[in-house]
């Protein structure tokens, strides 16, 4: 048999190197990473919020998030359910190594909501 | 007049083929599923075969990177709480309606219900409890339960075909899905339901496998083509397999007024309990023998009159010895009916193997056939008197017995008949 293409076996352990987490998504974002890791600047991460939404909406609307007004409401507008959120919110702590309370969560509705959410949190805490 | 519940769409991911022509083609020309396996890339594990479901890969515990087969639609919304084996049973299910000519429309005004089972995704649970411990509990995975969990796929399915009728999952080890088939039917049968999906699931990995050597229930034997032995002098264990299989079960005469193909009627089944041990058969096959009986009364024929016994055998020393002893027991002095255990091409699929085994012999009295006793090359003395053909016969059964057993001595028997014409 093929054994990459049907493993006995996967590694439970959870990956660790930041770099590792985000390999799934394009480079436009994973460039976006490395820069906000070498300059501290969230505002380059916008690339990266944009992928993450996009690896998680349940389904893909028409147009690529980044052309979307900043007020489209995830929820009402953009397909998301509150589990995809929840979701996001779990990719976005492990790969920032921050906690996001629940009502925080709930305060993000819109994309500019996340995007300044997301941004005011790693603010708060240097990224190794 | 009674209703009578019967089989009208079947679905198939097993090692042995994934779909009903494959499936169909394996169970005549007596084609096993197995390969080689590499456990853990440890040569010291003494397991080297598993039945291996092909055209499905799920390299990492991200479903992002899983892939199946071209044809199949599973959106990210459906796939993103899934385990690996929730995506064979979503495979498997949409054949299942297909065969049945049933649309998603259909199923969704109550009177379709949804029994499962599966063991849950041993390698996603601990994944998920490993990442718990890694980061000190402050974060998880929100698909982590409801992707892993006994229970996962009741949860999945019913929720991705909209099923408002009766849902439930059935944990019975390797009777699971024997359960599930049984008390399909009662739902039929009481008039809860006018149509059930029964679905059978299990990974087919090394954390859903493996486990089983510690309990020396696999076979070593490191040929794919007589690993599986089932009433076997040699039998060793059991190789271990995954997939998913699906079956549409209907009220007759619903079935018959929309025109569907009736593979087969569901006669009776019938549950008894070793009370014995929680891992080993009893070694006369106390359990079995008595869900035979009620099954066989259930059904209201006699043990004569049973012209095939898919068998639980699963390849292990005790267990085949134990089955062959209850049915020795149940057909004493009367006609013999052919006798063959399926899990000698598609190895045991644990939770999945009850309904996988019903779907086969639906299929064989569909078709006409009777499966043979794949890779019997010296039966078990225990077995003289039992008519194990070494190849599958051209031959109709009318009457069929299915037999499964689980840990704790679960024991789950189905009767299913040929249709009128």
């Amino acid at each position: 048999m093929d054994p990459s293409a049907s493993p006995a076996s996967a590694s439970p352990t959870p990956a660790l190197d930041p770099a590792e987490k985000i390999r799934h998504l394009p480079e436009a974002a994973q460039a976006a990473f490395r820069e906000f890791r070498a300059k501290g600047d969230p505002a380059a991460l916008d690339p990266l919020i944009f992928a993450i939404l996009e690896a998680y909406v349940p389904r893909k609307p028409p147009r690529p998030f980044a052309e979307y007004p900043g007020g489209t409401l995830l929820m009402d507008e953009l397909g998301f359910d509150s589990l995809a959120i929840t979701e996001v919110v779990f990719f976005t702590e492990e790969l920032f190594e921050i906690s996001i309370a629940n009502e925080e969560i709930l305060a993000v509705r819109s994309l500019d909501d996340l995007r300044s959410f997301i941004r005011r949190k790693v603010s708060a805490r240097s990224v190794s | 007049m009674a209703r009578l519940p019967v089989i009208t769409g079947l679905g198939f991911i097993t090692s042995i083929g994934n779909d009903r022509a494959s499936v169909l083609r394996s169970l005549r020309e007596l084609r096993h599923g197995f390969e080689p396996f590499d456990f853990l890339g440890n040569p010291r594990v003494p397991v080297k075969v598993a039945g291996t479901v092909k055209g499905f890969a799920f390299p990492t515990n991200q479903s992002r990177d899983w892939r199946w087969p071209a044809g199949y639609t599973i959106d990210r919304e459906v796939v993103r709480s899934l385990a690996p084996h929730g995506v064979y049973a979503v495979c498997a299910l949409e054949q299942a309606l297909g065969d049945a000519g049933l649309a998603r429309t259909e199923l969704v005004d109550g009177s379709t219900g949804l029994f499962c089972a599966s063991a849950g995704s041993p390698r996603l649970l601990a994944n998920h409890i490993n990442q718990m411990h890694a980061v000190r509990g402050e974060r998880g995975d929100p698909m982590g339960i409801v992707s892993s969990i006994a229970g996962t796929l009741n949860f999945n399915l019913a929720a991705h075909y909209h099923i408002a009728g009766a849902v439930c999952g059935f944990v019975s080890a390797c009777a699971s899905s024997s359960h599930a088939l049984g008390y399909a039917m009662d739902e039929i049968r009481l008039g809860r339901q006018e149509r059930m999906l029964v679905v059978g699931a299990e990974d087919m990995n090394t954390e859903s496998i493996l486990p089983f050597a510690s309990l020396r229930a696999l076979s070593t034997n490191a040929d794919p083509g007589t690993a599986s032995r089932p009433f076997d002098r040699r039998r060793d264990g059991f190789v271990g397999t995954g997939g998913a299989v699906a079956l549409v079960v209907e009220e007759a005469a619903i079935a018959r007024r929309r025109g569907a193909r009736i593979y087969a009627e569901l006669a009776g089944w019938g549950q008894a309990g070793d009370g014995y041990s929680v891992a080993v058969s009893h070694p006369e096959g106390a359990g079995l023998r008595e869900a035979m009986r009620r099954t066989l009364a259930d059904a209201q024929v006699a043990a004569a009159d049973i012209d095939y016994v898919n068998a639980h055998a699963t390849s292990t020393p005790a267990g085949d010895r134990s089955e062959a002893l209850a049915l020795h027991a149940t057909f004493d002095g009367g006609r013999q009916p052919r006798v063959s255990s399926t899990k000698a091409l598609t190895g045991h699929g644990l939770s999945l193997a009850g309904a996988m085994e019903a779907a086969f012999c639906a299929l064989a009295i569909a078709e006409g056939f009777i499966p043979g006793a794949a890779h019997l090359d010296e039966p078990d003395p225990v077995c003289a008197g039992l008519d194990l053909p070494r190849t599958s016969l051209d031959e109709a059964p009318r009457l069929v017995l299915n037999n499964s057993s689980g840990f704790g001595g679960s024991n789950v028997c189905h009767v299913l008949r040929r249709g009128q014409a």
